[in-house]
């Protein structure tokens, strides 16, 4: 995992609006939705950054 | 409860398409439960609330409160801002009505329940349940605890973020030009005309639209959706929204009061939409119009025909992937000729240049059209502008 970016959801209420563009769009099904709560599988993700692309207020960010 | 542990038919997603998957194989007389992860149906809205009329009555929905305000038409602006406007009958599945769509999806809830649906809120579906490659219910998480509900059919109508149809094995993914990232505001004091919806084409949205839909006098639903093939930069959805509105003072001036964001799909209809005992139905199939980006009408349609499949397939006992190809056709006779219409259509569409639409525009504005087709339109733009139909020249 060292090599990895880590891939960081701002859904604490600053900027993710919850619609679940990014959920849609996961070629790899690895984005989950609550209602109040976007998570997303570490182990799944290849950081193919499609989600941020998705994302309309722009909540996701790899770095 | 625990009486329904084990419906002839489980629906996932109380959005419209599932709502009307669950009356209709309810009213044939189906043992029906439809689960929602929400806890209040139709809340919070992801949707610019715009949709036209005339199916209504094909899939039993009667006119009720959720209807907000009944437009004459649309008006079609170009990047130079020439309009063209088209009757309310003409403008596709956007334009009639515009709902309060949490209203209209509590109707369409109410009506299952009233039919003899079971609804469990606050469920969600987290897996799929299995008998060698037979769909035989979805495991299930209600108020934090995992259990198990067997059903002879499934349906996934869990909405665009849908994962039930993916986890069956049915080919769902959207590349990313096959997606408008969409982003809204409630804008309140603004110079909306409670008339007209209205759409604005061009390099405004890249790939997509900004939409103005009139909620009451000077109040309107202003949103826009862009290709995410086109996105540039983070956040590129609000930036170019923002941008239309510090550029129009009509809207600039307004206030918003609320904001809604969604992806919609813009891709050709799917090639499956089931399997051994799971149906795909709505924004879930990708039923969407590529065109307008409008999901309502169709999931409904659809909605109505997955039901009275799924009945008919719990009735026979044969709920296979070949008894389902009963819904499969049905919903392409539908819809599938429209929508791949619509698509080509799109697919042109975005590749046109600004002043490609402003000739387009300002030549349909001079003239009264009958009946509005693809055809129609490029007479009257060849009339005014021969050069610009060359490119167009398969469609004439």
């Amino acid at each position: 995992m060292a090599n990895k970016k880590s891939l960081h959801i701002e859904s604490s209420g600053q900027l993710c609006i919850y619609c679940g563009a990014c959920v849609g769009i996961c070629p790899l099904n690895c984005i989950y939705l609550d209602e109040t709560r976007i998570t997303f599988d570490e182990g799944i993700c290849t950081r193919c950054e499609i989600c941020v692309k998705a994302c309309p207020v722009g909540a996701i960010e790899i770095g | 409860m625990a009486s329904n542990l084990r419906p002839d038919v489980l629906v996932v997603g109380a959005g419209p398409a599932g709502s009307m998957t669950a009356k209709w194989a309810a009213k044939q007389g189906a043992n029906v439960l439809m689960i929602e992860k929400r806890q209040e149906i139709g809340s919070p809205v992801r949707c610019g609330e715009g949709m036209s009329k005339e199916w209504l009555r094909e899939v039993g929905i009667a006119p009720g409160r959720w209807i907000n305000v009944e437009v004459e038409g649309a008006r079609i602006y170009s990047p130079s801002e020439k309009v063209f406007e088209i009757n309310e009958k003409h403008a596709g599945n956007e334009v009639g009505y515009v709902v309060e769509r949490d209203g209209f999806d509590k109707q369409l809830a109410i009506d299952a329940a009233n039919a003899g649906v079971e609804v469990r809120l606050k469920t969600a579906a987290v897996g799929l349940l299995r008998e060698g490659s037979r769909v035989v219910g979805a495991k299930v998480k209600q108020f934090g605890e995992v259990s198990e509900i067997r059903a002879p059919i499934t349906v996934a109508a869990d909405g665009f973020e849908s994962q039930v149809g993916r986890w069956a094995g049915i080919p769902t993914n959207l590349a990313l030009r096959d997606m408008d990232t969409c982003l809204q505001y409630r804008m309140t004091n603004v110079d909306s005309d409670v008339r007209y919806c209205d759409f604005y084409l061009g390099k405004v949205a890249p790939g997509g639209y900004v939409w103005v839909f009139p909620k009451g006098e000077g109040l309107a639903n202003v949103g826009i959706g862009v290709q995410v093939s086109q996105v540039k930069n983070l956040a590129d959805a609000r930036t170019y929204l923002d941008r239309w509105i510090d550029h129009h003072p009509g809207y600039a001036k307004g206030k918003k009061i609320d904001m809604v964001g969604g992806g919609v799909s813009i891709s050709p209809p799917l090639k499956q939409t089931v399997a051994d005992g799971i149906m795909l139905v709505g924004d879930a199939a990708r039923m969407i119009d590529p065109l307008t980006g409008g999901g309502i009408a169709n999931g409904c349609l659809a909605g109505k025909i997955c039901g009275e499949v799924a009945a008919e397939a719990v009735a026979s006992g044969d709920v296979s992937k070949e008894f389902l190809q009963k819904y499969e056709k049905g919903w392409r006779a539908r819809l599938e000729e429209k929508l791949y219409r619509n698509w080509l259509a799109k697919e042109k569409l975005v590749t046109l240049s600004d002043e490609t639409f402003d000739k387009i525009v300002d030549a349909l504005a001079g003239v009264r059209l009958e009946k509005l087709n693809v055809h129609n339109i490029l007479r009257a733009v060849q009339a005014k502008y021969p050069e610009v139909t060359k490119e167009f020249a398969a469609f004439l």
